[in-house]
């Protein structure tokens, strides 16, 4: 794991005023409306809202996936949106692991192959890829599925070499979109021990519906109309504030 | 993995769709190699006809045979006209000639021909018809300059009781003051040539001739300067009315310029028809691959798009992204590829035959019938077409898919959470 990002000491994340702003026709749509936001280095944040609250919005900003209309965003030490998009994209290669709803597994790689390809993206050489690609998949209790392609895993396994893929490139941050939402309870219950896991080593940020698996967070941030509403969890150990 | 890999491997994601694009763009490249192949024909075409079609203008005195013992024919081309044509664009060489008739009982009259060793024989009234074939003896050579002896046709030599094994020994004496209603005596004593040769010109008037080296029949003749005939020929039909036009206005007061233009423009003109409807079909082909790698790899982009978003947000940069998909359109032409050359191999022929045909046959005149048809287009695979494949194949990839790579490089990673 990199521990070399950290500009403001124990905050991983640092959101001031961000905002983001769409336009539908003539409407002029705000996902996010100046969120105040900071999260520590290691932990599990939970982003609880309804559909269409900005939650996703806000995952993608952290995430260098969108940039915020206006604001600072500032990740791992990168204000990122002053970044040019060579050093975002080189932000999500090295600093951001995704996991998505729907695995966005590639279809015709196998599972291992699926692990490899950010350490690809990364240069890191072939020999080391294929022996941590192999170690993460173990990790997560795949090790008899290396060779799988996608559509021969279930929903949990495939969820599971999206989880690996994520650590790849050993990312400080983990940003999980609704990573249960296509599962059922109990491996949706399964997936979110593991993220856990992994929120012992670094900040895993998971944007979800199911407010029971919320609880698992170290902290449960609430979004409503692009507005954030509650502050974190008492059990947070790491130094964490929202201000609205 | 790179992203060359995981384009190679994107290929084969759907056999179903690969065989429908490869039907789909072999068919142009089966086109394209019917059309190159018609090219490469018409080019063989014009290289034979090049050979074949007479390329050479013949000048003569003006209003005169240019024979030194005709009647009413004896003027002959002044001297300097041969350095002059020498120094004409395009004469790729200048033949001339001094001709002079014999009586021959049966025949009427012989013909007498000084040429030079190196030149063309020309048989009179089949000028296009040169060096008749030696069935005995030898041709005159280098070393035959100024010297008595000449080559002359089985016709002749039969009038003159010459056999074949008589060859080297033969001899054969002209009677300058021998008269004929179109020929007069000229005063100079008769004069004995060795023979050392006995051609067949397969002609009947075409044997009735005598060769004799150039300074000899000066000699023989008594023509100190002047000439009967002077053969120019140009480096190309094609530039043969540029120097017939630059002959007329420097020797047209003095010469008359027997030409065969027509026939060089015809070939010019129908080269010039065929080679362009072959073009223009490369063209097409190409245009057509363009079309079908545009439509089809926006398909792929559209479909993929999730996955585009997925390889951003892993953090693939946009030139790895865009090199995959431009493997994988190249990959889809070379296959293309493979399919069109297959089915030019068999029915590539036939289609090509058909066009060329059709092509060319209007352009055709009735005596050149045989050697179209000995031309025809046949299915060849050498380097060169070769290379027209590999090169359509990465211009219809590169302009087939500029479209969707350009898409490709303004996706959005958030194109990954569309999918869900």
């Amino acid at each position: 794991m990199n521990d070399t990002h950290s500009p403001l000491r124990g905050r991983l994340i640092v959101l001031r005023e961000a905002s983001k702003v769409y336009r539908r026709g003539d409407q002029v749509v705000a996902a996010l409306d100046g969120i105040n936001l900071e999260v520590p280095e290691r932990g599990m944040v939970a982003l609880v809202g309804a559909s269409g609250s900005g939650k996703s919005s806000l995952l993608h900003i952290v995430g260098a996936m969108d940039r915020p209309t206006s604001g600072e965003v500032t990740v791992a030490g990168q204000r990122l949106d002053t970044l040019p998009e060579s050093a975002l994209t080189a932000f999500r290669r090295n600093t951001v692991g995704f996991v998505f709803q729907s695995f966005n597994l590639i279809p015709n790689l196998s599972a291992l192959e699926n692990v490899m390809l950010p350490m690809e993206f990364a240069g890191t050489a072939a020999p080391e890829r294929r022996r941590r690609a192999t170690d993460l998949l173990t990790r997560v209790g795949l090790s008899t599925r290396l060779t799988h392609r996608p559509r021969e895993l279930s929903g949990g396994e495939q969820q599971r070499v999206a989880i690996a893929r994520a650590l790849a490139n050993d990312p400080p941050l983990i940003l999980a979109d609704e990573p249960t939402g296509n599962l059922d309870s109990r491996t949706g219950q399964m997936i979110y021990e593991l993220l856990k896991e992994i929120a012992k080593e670094r900040t895993v940020i998971v944007v979800t519906h199911a407010e029971p698996l919320a609880q698992l967070a170290d902290q449960i941030v609430h979004i409503k109309d692009g507005r954030l509403s509650q502050g974190a969890q008492p059990g947070m150990k790491a130094r964490s504030s929202l201000t609205q | 993995m790179s992203m060359v890999r995981i384009g190679v491997r994107n290929l084969w994601r759907s056999k179903l769709r690969l065989v429908l694009v490869a039907a789909l763009i072999g068919t142009p490249f089966f086109l394209l190699l019917v059309m190159e192949s018609i090219g490469d024909a018409v080019q063989r075409q014009t290289d034979v006809l090049k050979e074949s079609v007479n390329n050479t203008l013949q000048l003569r005195s003006r209003g005169s045979m240019g024979h030194v013992n005709m009647v009413g024919n004896e003027d002959l081309l002044p001297q300097d006209a041969l350095a002059k044509v020498k120094g004409v664009d395009h004469v790729a060489k200048a033949e001339p000639y001094l001709l002079a008739m014999t009586p021959t009982e049966g025949h009427n009259f012989a013909m007498v021909v000084g040429v030079d060793p190196d030149d063309t024989r020309r048989l009179e009234s089949h000028g296009e018809a040169g060096n008749p074939k030696i069935i005995a003896g030898r041709d005159l050579t280098e070393a035959d300059r100024g010297k008595r002896v000449a080559i002359i046709g089985q016709g002749f030599a039969r009038w003159a009781g010459l056999k074949p094994q008589d060859i080297g020994q033969a001899a054969l004496t002209l009677d300058l003051k021998r008269t004929h209603p179109v020929i007069f005596a000229l005063d100079r004593p008769p004069v004995t040539l060795t023979i050392v040769g006995i051609y067949a010109s397969g002609y009947v008037f075409g044997d009735m001739q005598l060769f004799m080296p150039f300074d000899t029949f000066r000699e023989v003749y008594g023509v100190r300067d002047g000439i009967s005939w002077l053969f120019v020929r140009a480096d190309s039909a094609e530039n043969l009315p540029a120097v017939e036009k630059q002959l007329r206005a420097m020797l047209g007061n003095v010469a008359d310029i027997i030409s065969p233009t027509t026939v060089a423009e015809f070939q010019t003109t129908a080269t010039r028809a065929v080679q362009r409807l072959a073009s223009s079909g490369i063209a097409l082909a190409a245009a057509l691959m363009v079309i079908v790698i545009f439509f089809v790899m926006l398909l792929i982009v559209r479909e993929r798009a999730w996955e585009i978003g997925t390889l951003k947000a892993l953090g693939a940069s946009d030139a790895g992204i865009a090199m995959s998909f431009l493997t994988e359109a190249i990959l889809l032409c070379a296959i293309g590829a493979i399919a069109g050359v297959v089915l030019f191999l068999f029915w590539g022929g036939a289609l090509a035959h058909l066009i060329f045909g059709l092509g060319i046959t209007p352009f055709l005149p009735a005596q050149y019938n045989t050697l179209a048809g000995t031309l025809a287009p046949a299915p060849r695979f050498g380097p060169t077409t070769l290379g027209i494949l590999v090169a359509a194949c990465l211009f219809a990839a590169l302009a087939g898919s500029a479209w969707s790579i350009r898409q490709i490089i303004r996706l959005s990673p958030i194109e990954a959470i569309r999918h869900e």
